[in-house]
């Protein structure tokens, strides 16, 4: 079983069930599955949550995708990443956007949780309120 | 030069501590082969053939004397006493322990270098002229845009997981001769200029590059005014890191993607990207590029005559020191001054091998006939771009004493080299023994001054590390059943008015190589007008009279 880390937390199932695209309605109080190729629009933002799954842990159109969900479309709900999570690369979904994600079986749940934190700051300022003291030194 | 601030060295620390960690769980059998392929290539590091390979960064190809003779220390430390100045400005080790890599990036980072984002499928180290901000010729100087592109993309949250590899290269001068950053085969090229109201602005060139597929860029933006350089530059990546093939590495560059949408129709979806970007992100203010532009000191020139008599007599009285002159020195903004080419090409020598002697000596010269700053040319020659007129004689001499003098700048035996097979796991056949035969056939002054400037550039595979597809005589070795042979190409030009390469004909075996590039320079000899170029010359006469010398002979 994956398990599910939510703002940088362990964290029990929050029960949300995630549905994909073509099944989803905004009424129906479920979260929306997303593919990484998948087209954001301001109608899905609606959703309470979103989950992107991605099919490899370096596949970086989820990156955009969340990007985009919170800077274009408003997007303010949980927004999660599943799939091919990888320990090592949790300050890049923090960054843009993600605020929590499943970490599968096998990864290490030490490394992901510090992962968050390995850098006090970066060069570019991001969709993720948790790193507001980011230095926003480039536009 | 750019001195990093207290934000600049925590954020290299941190990257050392990171990689430290990745490395010892990767050796503890906490990470995956595959797993940390993906974590090393952003730090550096390369599996090579023979050992692991360390690609260091030299951002836009900047040194300092101090960076320098760390690289010295590191090559006879933790290396084989030598390091390998690459085609992107960078210098490279080719025989580190793995296990020893983060004790390398930690003396890195203690005198401000790394070696991030220098290989892997994100944005790699930005390119300039290396004559950057003391050329005589030039526009605008482009290294603080170079820095600031650095700082944008390193770590760059969305961006450090692209379907292929990135490269940018910036040029600093307007001047329809002057491309020394060959920005028309990157990624994206930009070209600084002037507009009519003398502010900084940009021709944004998306999807050169060599490779598979070679192709030269297409301009997509005239004149986009500095201040939404990254704005643009973010719509650019975006689109690529969405739509770009993740399918197939051969057609996962962004030249593919350009050429699929057709250059308008990549346009427009840039555009698209780039307006709704700017309704929420801030453009860069001046405030943000004056800061930048700060942390570049301006040396401390003092008021020198220029061209003196003694320097003129100098050359008269000694015609060796007058060709290097000649050929390795350039002007400078500042009289009195000047800048100098240490070229690395000496036949037996792979180009762009230095070693930790050479290394110290370039450092030393820095510092005692400059302002302590070296620069590394994408030809992979080192370059003093600071060197008082007075002091030229004597650098001339120091420099001869350590094999750094050859008058061969922008000549035949200025050879642009990859690796080749060597070293390279990739590559399909040798590519330093041809270089040094081609160097050891041509290797008298008279006839390389008489052909004129030739860039020769040899790539061991298609993956044209060397550009032979923009070599005005490029060699591209090839495996036939085994064999090594070699496809050459000629008219091939990586300065303004780029051009790729045609091939002559079917290949040939490694030890006919110097006598067809013979062949080919006879038929430049016996056509040329006046003062025509080898490029020149082709470009009039096309390709047959070359097809027909070298196929004639050979049968």
């Amino acid at each position: 079983m994956p398990q599910l880390i939510k703002k940088g937390k362990l964290t029990d199932a929050d029960g949300m069930e995630f549905v994909a695209l073509d099944t989803w309605h905004a009424d129906s109080g479920n979260g929306l599955l997303l593919q990484v190729d998948d087209e954001p629009n301001s109608e899905i933002a609606k959703a309470p949550a979103i989950a992107i799954h991605f099919g490899a842990f370096n596949d970086g159109r989820g990156l955009s995708l969340a990007v985009l969900l919170r800077s274009r479309y408003g997007f303010e709900g949980d927004l999660r990443a599943v799939g091919d999570v990888h320990h090592d690369l949790v300050h890049y979904l923090v960054r843009c956007g993600f605020t929590s994600y499943e970490l599968p079986e096998g990864r290490d749940l030490d490394v992901a949780l510090r992962g968050a934190s390995v850098y006090s700051r970066y060069y570019q300022p991001c969709v993720a309120q948790a790193h507001e003291d980011a230095l926003k030194r480039v536009a | 030069m750019y001195r990093y601030d207290t934000h600049d060295q925590q954020f290299v620390d941190e990257r050392v501590a990171h990689y430290r960690d990745q490395t010892e769980r990767y050796l503890a059998g906490g990470l995956s082969e595959d797993e940390f392929l993906q974590l090393r290539l952003r730090n550096g590091l390369y599996v090579q053939r023979l050992a692991p390979m360390l690609r260091v960064a030299v951002p836009y190809g900047t040194l300092s004397s101090t960076q320098l003779r760390r690289l010295a220390h590191i090559s006879r430390t933790y290396d084989r006493g030598y390091g390998h100045l690459s085609t992107r400005q960078n210098m490279q080790f080719n025989w580190p322990e793995l296990a020893e890599v983060p004790d390398i990036l930690a003396e890195l980072a203690d005198v401000q270098m790394h070696a991030i984002q220098t290989s892997g499928n994100c944005i790699r180290n930005t390119t300039t002229d290396e004559l950057a901000g003391v050329a005589a010729n030039e526009t605008v100087d482009a290294r603080p845009y170079c820095e600031l592109i650095r700082q944008w993309s390193t770590a760059h949250p969305e961006f450090d997981w692209l379907p292929r590899k990135f490269k940018i290269a910036v040029k600093g001068s307007h001047e329809a001769s002057v491309d020394r950053a060959a920005i028309a085969v990157h990624d994206i090229g930009l070209g600084v200029k002037r507009n009519d109201d003398g502010e900084v602005v940009f021709d944004v060139f998306v999807g050169g590059g060599l490779g598979r597929t070679p192709v030269i860029g297409a301009l997509i933006h005239d004149a986009l005014p500095e201040a939404h350089l990254l704005t643009y530059l973010e719509a650019i990546m975006r689109v690529y890191n969405r739509y770009g093939r993740r399918d197939n590495k051969y057609k996962a560059r962004i030249k593919i993607l350009v050429r699929a949408m057709t250059a308008d129709g990549f346009r427009e979806r840039v555009d698209a990207e780039w307006a709704a970007i700017r309704e929420t992100t801030d453009a860069v203010s001046t405030e943000q590029l004056a800061e930048v532009r700060s942390r570049f000191e301006r040396p401390a020139y003092e008021a020198l005559e220029d061209q003196t008599a003694a320097l003129s007599a100098a050359r008269l009285a000694n015609p060796e020191f007058d060709r290097w002159m000649r050929h390795c020195v350039f002007e400078h903004q500042v009289p009195g001054y000047a800048s100098v080419m240490l070229s690395t090409k000496v036949t037996g020598i792979p180009p762009g091998d230095v070693t930790d002697t050479q290394m110290e000596a370039v450092a030393d010269w820095a510092d005692n006939f400059g302002h302590g700053e070296i620069r590394i040319s994408h030809q992979q020659n080192f370059v003093l771009p600071d060197v008082r007129q007075s002091a030229l004689e004597t650098l001339w001499r120091e420099a001869k004493a350590q094999q750094l003098a050859t008058p061969n700048v922008g000549l035949l035996t200025d050879i642009i080299c990859c690796p080749g097979g060597d070293y390279c796991s990739l590559a399909n056949a040798k590519s330093i023994p041809v270089a040094e035969a081609i160097q050891q056939r041509f290797d008298t002054y008279d006839d390389l001054y008489d052909l004129g400037p030739i860039d020769l550039n040899i790539s061991g595979c298609m993956n044209a590390c060397g550009h032979h597809h923009v070599g005005h005589i490029g060699i591209l070795g090839v495996d036939k059943k085994g064999e090594e042979f070699y496809q050459i190409s000629l008219g091939g030009n990586s300065h303004t008015d780029a051009s790729l390469g045609q091939i002559v004909g079917p290949s040939f075996g490694r030890a006919e190589v110097t006598d067809v590039i013979g062949k080919i320079l006879d038929v430049y000899v016996d056509s040329r007008t006046d003062d025509e170029s080898f490029l020149q010359c082709f470009r009039r006469i096309g390709i047959e009279p070359f097809k027909e010398r070298v196929y004639a002979a050979t049968h």
